[in-house]
């Protein structure tokens, strides 16, 4: 240490940050450190203690002391997942090399960013460019783009721990597999939240045979965990209700902050939520605001710098503002329903209080009873320090298939050398020659390789050995194709008087008529008429409006989170004197142990309850909704062997719902074998139609690999004779092509992913050591109750739904 | 279709005229030993291969290789093609397709255009086929590609809109399948291409959906 603090460069940045006042953390001394002894690696840091400048300024000293390892041009590439965070670091990084007096330019490159300023760049990068993944490929696909990346001294990637339980983190580790091929002297570092791999994700992002280390700030964030409690347990509905009745409680939060930002888990809620809290208190127009990602860029920017400036009291919001810059007005952060996990609690939390050593404070707010257990869960998980691991994607063919294409559009590529380089990053350490010679042969001659196919002409093998596109339609086509973000159709709303609104799914306009009225981004719009992919409306004066529903951000809770939430439900009868929630619930509870039983944490339970509408199985794995949902079609499939039977299934994070017209032939005898691990794969795979779900999976894979085009919002010209459906393509392959191995990775994808393989083994593992509790009600019991609200809600207007839940209840409290 | 698969007929009346739908997407007019189909849309595999989208030539072979089976199985001698035979400019296909047509002896193609059939009328000559702009009538049916209004004087015979049912079950199950949409004026013809979407949005008023399976027909 003393060493490398005599050095000149480490002096002037001491002395740059005396003069503010600032003296470094020892965590950004270490990196600073670290760096200077060429070392690659990632930080580890609560936002708002300075990560950034850990690594930046690591660079900027390492640069003072080894002028002679500069060259002229791109020196960092900083990498990070969010556009938006781009155009506040470029401005710190600005004012820092200004203040050192350093002759470095900072500059921004990404979608946003103007052409005459690329073009610019093109001639004359500057020395640290703050971009996303997606532009790195799409500058690998220009002419001539290695010369750029010859002399390049660090990749920083920020926020590694979102990009990296994505395909967004493989075509980040792509994208350095080539800068460091172009560059081997880079040094790679990043950045990243607590995670529960963190070990993991540090061999994810710099796999290479170099000195790598780990630094772990020790300054760590408070947050402060308030759940809000109605006056009475029977206030609060059971389930489903949006928790209206809490906005009472929200309205003085929201006097007592400076800014509160509210969190929702869906764009939908966020609308229905941001409608309830001006009705409950109009003066609040004007002064809150709505936040979601189908509002237009433009009004999101418009509203982000307001929070920034303090003008507004409170922003209802989705995960759109999970991540993001800073916003230091921001003192206080409502959640509202179920964050799904620790780590996303957490993230949400850190957005207030945002300044080292002040404390985050996070309000929760239950939307039905049941949560209020989950904000337990919560507060336990924090306290014992425990968060959810991100995984990895490997072999994803999808990707390596539009990589390919990239380089070939870009410099073209050989073979040979690109398969080694390609093997050496994480995601495809496992990938054989063969299929790698199988995507080479997909991009030059189609999928089949018995058959050429005949006009397929996309990459071309030259004679010097280098693969190539030649058609600049295909290059063009390709280009505008980067990325593996794939959305739902979208369209534009826009006022007929002009001015853009922001977007729906394609799926929700098709079932509105012209002269409907829908709610976006706070306001009444009427329909009427849609042109180029774009929804014109004018403004509405109706009282009833339906709110769009987006397919996106229904996150099944994860196991982390689960695992809690069966202990907290294990002490819930007897909870002690700091357990707030628990002690809250306390009648709700009992209720359920006098009806039924509240499973101990070495059971588990399974009710069948018999009523008017049928025969109910209601089960309580807790193990998140996705599971439930395999689950529930197991179970109905082992028992309609021993019995035909048509089941309709429901399913939430708790638990899932079987119900029949006919009596359930469950019984203490049998129940074992029912929910018995052995087979557990084989009946999976026959219980659900796999298929089906591959060919869900198949959408993203079709549109990453280029085979289906996406269309743009609003984007006039679209490529009508180009257009086709990825379930179509998936069928098409299926009868024709059953060994393409974009159809083997869908299927790979469902298993492993979608049916969380490794979960569902380890909760049947689970349920095969617990004792299962058979338990036979008349009534819906305060733990099924849920479930039998959300199986209403497909088939039901909100209307009718609060009133037959007001029913249902009324009955079951009887 | 492979040549274990059913050919399933399902007779229905209009104006007078006996026609045969089929499981196999084309409807069979006996008194006339005319096939009538729409929307083979032949081409399309080759043109998304040459805009770099590797979609298997097999495609049209399988299309070709069921349209002959008909053929054969209902000793047809002409086709009527209510529009989108083609769907895009000439490409390889489209000789794989000529070479097929060299097999017969005297089979008769008519094709009304449909909005993808834009080559040259030249071309189609050159294919023995006769063309038909807008629409054609023999005796009380009336083919056209898209369907604009009713005729009153004749039955109506179209294609282009790839109808299909969407059926709904318990438990959030759906299966899509494709369809005859029948009314008392007028008949849409699935798309004989396999390699084509299903239209469930669109209907007409008070019709009747014939979808069907690889077993059998029913209504809707």
């Amino acid at each position: 240490m003393s060493n490398f603090k005599q050095t000149q460069g480490y002096k002037i940045i001491e002395n740059w940050m005396a003069e503010k006042n600032q003296t470094p953390f020892s965590f950004q001394t270490q990196t600073w450190e670290r760096y200077h002894n060429n070392f690659s690696g990632m930080v580890v840091a609560p936002t708002g203690f300075g990560k950034t400048f850990s690594v930046f300024l690591a660079v900027v000293i390492d640069y003072f002391n080894n002028q002679k390892n500069y060259k002229k041009g791109l020196k960092l590439i900083w990498v990070s997942p969010l556009r938006s965070l781009a155009k506040d670091l470029a401005k710190a990084m600005n004012t820092a090399v200004e203040e050192i007096g350093l002759d470095w330019t900072v500059e921004v490159r990404n979608g946003d960013t103007p052409t005459k300023d690329r073009r610019r760049q093109e001639r004359n990068m500057p020395d640290v460019i703050l971009t996303t993944p997606e532009t790195l490929h799409l500058l690998f696909s220009q002419k001539r783009n290695s010369r750029w990346f010859k002399n390049v001294n660090c990749i920083a990637v920020d926020e590694w721990h979102e990009l990296l339980g994505s395909k967004r983190g493989v075509i980040t580790e792509l994208a350095i597999a080539r800068i460091r091929n172009l560059s081997p002297k880079t040094r790679i570092w990043g950045i990243s939240a607590t995670i529960g791999n963190l070990e993991e994700a540090k061999n994810v992002l710099i796999p290479y045979d170099v000195k790598t280390t780990m630094i772990r700030a020790k300054e760590k964030k408070k947050i402060d965990i308030i759940s809000l409690l109605p006056d009475e347990v029977e206030e609060l509905s059971w389930a489903g209700h949006l928790g209206k009745q809490m906005s009472s409680k929200i309205i003085p939060i929201i006097y007592e902050n400076t800014t509160t930002l509210i969190f929702t888990n869906t764009r939908n809620q966020s609308e229905l939520w941001y409608q309830i809290l001006i009705e409950e208190e109009p003066d609040l127009i004007g002064q809150i605001a709505i936040h979601h990602g189908s509002i237009d860029k433009v009004q999101r920017n418009f509203i982000e710098e307001a929070i920034s400036n303090g003008l507004l009291k409170a922003v209802v919001c989705t995960s759109s503002l999970d991540l993001g810059v800073d916003f230091k007005p921001v003192d206080c952060v409502i959640q509202i329903g179920s964050a799904k996990g620790i780590a996303r609690f957490m993230q949400r939390a850190g957005r207030s209080g945002h300044s080292p050593f002040e404390t985050s404070k996070m309000y929760a707010v239950p939307t039905h009873s049941l949560q209020l257990i989950e904000v337990s869960a919560v507060k336990e998980a924090v306290k014992q320090n425990v968060i959810e691991a991100r995984q990895p994607y490997v072999l994803t063919y999808d990707v390596l298939v539009q990589f390919l294409v990239t380089l070939a559009v870009g410099e073209g590529f050989k073979a040979d050398e690109t398969y080694e380089l390609v093997k050496e990053i994480h995601a495809f350490h496992y990938l054989t020659k063969e299929e790698f010679d199988w995507c080479i042969h997909f991009i030059t001659q189609g999928g089949n390789t018995l058959k050429a196919y005949e006009e397929f002409h996309k990459v071309v093998l030259d004679e010097d050995g280098f693969y190539r596109v030649k058609s600049r339609r295909i290059a063009m086509m390709h280009r505008m194709n980067i990325g593996v973000i794939v959305s739902e159709v979208m369209l534009f709303v826009k006022f007929f008087s002009g001015g853009y609104i922001g977007m729906v799914e394609e799926y929700f306009i098709s079932k509105l008529k012209k002269g409907d009225a829908f709610i976006l981004g706070g306001r009444v719009l009427e329909m009427k008429q849609i042109k180029d992919m774009t929804v014109l409306v004018k403004r509405s004066k109706k009282k009833k409006a339906i709110t769009p529903s987006w397919m996106g951000g229904r996150l099944p809770l994860t196991s982390y989170l689960t695992h809690f939430l069966r202990l907290k439900l294990n002490d819930a009868l007897t909870p002690n004197n700091r357990e707030k929630e628990l002690k809250f619930l306390h009648p709700l509870l009992k209720r359920q142990e006098a009806n039924s039983h509240i499973p101990k944490h070495d059971e588990f339970l399974v009710e069948l309850i018999e009523t008017k509408e049928g025969f109910h199985l209601f089960a309580y794995p807790f193990e998140g909704r996705l599971v439930h949902e395999i689950m529930a079609s197991l179970i109905a499939y082992r028992i309609s062997k021993i019995a035909k039977r048509t089941f309709t299934i429901a399913q939430n994070d708790y638990g899932f719902e079987l119900l029949s017209d006919q009596e359930i032939p469950l019984n203490e005898e049998n129940i074992t074998e029912i929910f018995s691990k052995e087979n557990l794969i084989q009946d999976v795979t026959v219980s659900i139609n796999a298929s089906e779900m591959a060919s869900r999976k198949f959408r993203d894979i079709a549109v990453v690999a280029g085979l289906v085009i996406q269309t743009q919002p609003g984007n006039r010209k679209t490529n009508k004779s180009l257009q086709s459906s990825s379930g179509l393509i998936f069928r098409v392959l299926n009868d024709h092509e059953p060994n393409n191995l974009l159809l083997k990775q869908a299927y790979n994808e469902v298993f492993d992913y979608e049916l969380e393989k490794v979960r569902l083994q380890s909760a049947f593992k689970r349920i095969s050591k617990s004792k299962i509790i058979l338990k036979r009600a008349k009534n819906f019991t305060p733990l099924s109750f849920p479930l039998k609200v959300d199986s209403l809600r497909g088939t039901m207007s909100n209307e009718d739904l609060s009133k037959r839940i007001e029913r249902i209840q009324k009955r079951a409290l009887k | 279709m492979t040549q274990n698969s059913k050919i399933v007929t399902h007779k229905i009346l209009c104006n007078n005229e006996v026609l045969e739908l089929t499981n196999q997407r084309v409807i069979f007019w006996k008194s006339q030993s005319s096939l009538i189909l729409s929307d083979l849309h032949i081409g399309k595999s080759a043109h998304f291969q040459k805009s770099g989208i590797p979609i298997p030539s097999s495609i049209l072979a399988k299309d070709l290789e069921r349209l002959l089976e008909l053929i054969h199985h209902f000793k047809a001698n002409e086709l009527i093609v209510v529009g989108d035979l083609f769907h895009a400019s000439y490409n390889s296909d489209l000789d794989e397709f000529k070479d097929w047509l060299t097999q017969f002896n005297n089979l008769k193609i008519k094709l009304i255009k449909g909005n993808h059939d834009r080559l040259k009328t030249i071309v189609y000559e050159d294919f023995g086929i006769e063309v038909f702009h807008k629409d054609l009538q023999i005796y009380s049916l009336k083919f056209v590609h898209d369907f604009k209004k009713t005729d009153k004087n004749a039955f109506t015979i179209s294609g282009h809109t790839h109808p299909g049912v969407s059926i709904k079950g318990k438990g959030k199950q759906r299966i899509k399948l494709p369809c005859f949409q029948v009314t008392e004026s007028q008949l849409i013809l699935p798309a004989f291409s396999l390699f084509t979407g299903l239209n469930t949005k669109d209907c007409p008023k008070n019709c009747t959906n014939y979808c069907f399976t690889e077993d059998g027909f029913f209504e809707v």
